[in-house]
């Protein structure tokens, strides 16, 4: 094959990464066409150098984004991280050509998923309206989770711990696989394999270390106080569903069912009777299919629903 | 064995910012031109199979003697060997190449050099470009606002791509599109 024909390849690859459809699939696909032969990778990691490079473009943005970002339908995430990337670049200070540490900003809006590949060989995979900023240096790899959820495969480094920081508490590890979801001051870290150590972010000086965490445990923080959850393999998979597209409610009431799909979708469910709201119900759901979950409520529990395109309220 | 996200930090840091040198240096010693890009592949392959076993300790020295028996390697396996062009590259120098220094850019310097860049592309493809790096829209988002196909859009988008980096580092910026076959099939093996 010519060059010019692997290099046209490795760029479509290097688009549909960017792109908010890329799925772990997408990136086994990628890793074997990558493996087939040396030329692929070094034709791959000098596109994605160049075009990295070409993000310079984002220090013009400041002015469109302020007002793009008042346009309807365009993500505000678009606007901050314009923001994000232009403050780091306006700075003034003289950035190295070559440096592969970059400090990067991945975002999802509602209903998204992607998948984040960092330098180290770990992976993030990023979960509805969620957004990371990444930080791979030569002695310590860092993610800022500044809202939503996602799951993180950490490429095992005994030399360069893995820190997450997820408002007033962080997450350390040295190569494992676990789940970190914040919503507002409240963090919820569920472990999938592994050793995780999740400790506040400013101890005050009497604190003890934190004891580390194993698999299957779940730890909820919200403000000052933490609760590790009993030790359940089932619900930290059955916390992983969205992975597949899916949330699973085992015995959760209507209206915690209501708060997720409404991280999900646009339209939004109210629920304003206190009883509907504390009905039970289980099973599995396609997260962004609202509509669906709507019907089976109004069939097989008799509510009755009035939806409005953006609005659905739920009654008895 | 030197894993990958080690060779990808080290190609990013020592061999690619070299590209301009190492496409001089393809040039004064090869005839055919349509060859460049292809030669160039094969040489950071072979960089790469090198790297791998352990990282060279002077990158630069490494990549201009590599290139050079790649290019030698090649002319010999060619089906027309012309002897003096073989002879020519074992004498080359390869000095010259290795003791010129390469500028460092800040963050500005890249900024014009990426502008630059892109105000050669074609006008549709700086057009599509634009959208995805500035206004920081998706494939399909720049479909919809162009009115045009999500194909059509990434065509130009994997075009202006492969121009721009070609570009930033320190090329023309202008590219070919893969439909032809290598024009010279006498250096295949």
């Amino acid at each position: 094959m010519s060059a010019a024909m692997i290099e046209e390849a490795a760029a479509r690859w290097l688009l549909r990464r960017e792109g908010p459809d890329w799925s772990l699939a997408d990136q086994a696909q990628l890793d074997a066409w990558l493996e087939a032969s040396p030329a692929h990778k070094v034709a791959f990691w000098r596109l994605e150098l160049g075009w990295e490079q070409a993000d310079r473009l984002a220090a013009l943005r400041p002015a469109l984004a302020a007002r793009s970002g008042a346009r309807r339908g365009l993500s505000p995430w678009t606007a901050i991280a314009a923001g994000l990337v232009a403050a780091v670049l306006v700075g003034g200070a003289v950035v190295s050509r070559f440096t592969p540490e970059n400090s990067r900003t991945y975002f999802t809006e509602v209903g998204g998923r992607a998948l984040v590949p960092l330098p180290d060989g770990s992976k993030i995979e990023l979960n509805t309206a969620t957004q990371v900023r990444t930080l791979v240096r030569a002695r310590v790899r860092e993610v800022w989770l500044d809202r939503g959820e996602a799951y993180f495969e950490v490429a095992h480094d005994t030399r360069r711990p893995f820190v997450v920081h997820a408002g007033a508490k962080t997450v350390t590890v040295l190569g494992t696989k676990f789940l970190v979801r914040r919503d507002g001051a409240r963090v919820e870290v569920a472990v999938v394999e592994g050793r995780v150590r999740v400790s506040d972010s400013h101890p005050p000086a009497t604190a003890t270390p934190a004891p580390a965490l194993t698999r299957g445990e779940i730890v909820v923080s919200d403000g000052a106080s933490t609760l590790v959850a009993e030790k359940s393999v089932e619900r930290v998979t059955g916390e992983l569903s969205w992975r597949q597209g899916v949330i699973y409610f085992d015995q959760a009431t209507l209206g915690d069912a209501a708060r997720n799909f409404n991280r999900y979708n646009r339209k939004q469910i109210v629920i304003d009777d206190p009883e509907v709201a504390a009905m039970r119900i289980g099973g599995n759901f396609e997260a962004v299919d609202v509509d669906a979950f709507l019907r089976l409520l109004q069939q097989a529990y008799g509510l009755k629903i009035r939806d409005d395109g953006n609005t659905a309220r739920i009654s008895a | 064995m030197v894993d990958d996200p080690t060779l990808r930090a080290w190609f990013f840091r020592e061999i690619f910012p070299l590209e301009a040198a190492l496409t001089r240096f393809i040039r004064r010693n090869w005839r055919n031109e349509s060859d460049v890009a292809d030669l160039r592949q094969e040489i950071y392959a072979r960089i790469y199979a090198a790297a791998r076993e352990r990282l060279p300790l002077q990158p630069k020295p490494f990549l201009f003697t590599t290139a050079r028996n790649h290019l030698i390697n090649t002319a010999k396996r060619g089906q027309i060997v012309s002897f003096e062009h073989v002879a020519d590259l074992e004498s080359s120098p390869v000095a010259v190449d290795i003791l010129t220094p390469e500028r460092s850019l800040t963050a500005r310097d890249e900024l014009r050099l990426v502008q630059a860049g892109l105000e050669r592309l074609p006008p549709r493809c700086r057009e599509v470009v634009t959208l995805r790096k500035i206004e920081g829209l998706s494939t399909r988002e720049v479909a919809a606002r162009l009115n045009v196909g999500v194909d059509t859009v990434e065509q130009q988008m994997v075009h202006g791509m492969r121009a721009l980096v070609d570009f930033m580092l320190g090329g023309s910026g202008r590219i070919r599109r893969p439909s032809k076959p290598r024009a010279a099939k006498a250096v295949q093996s």
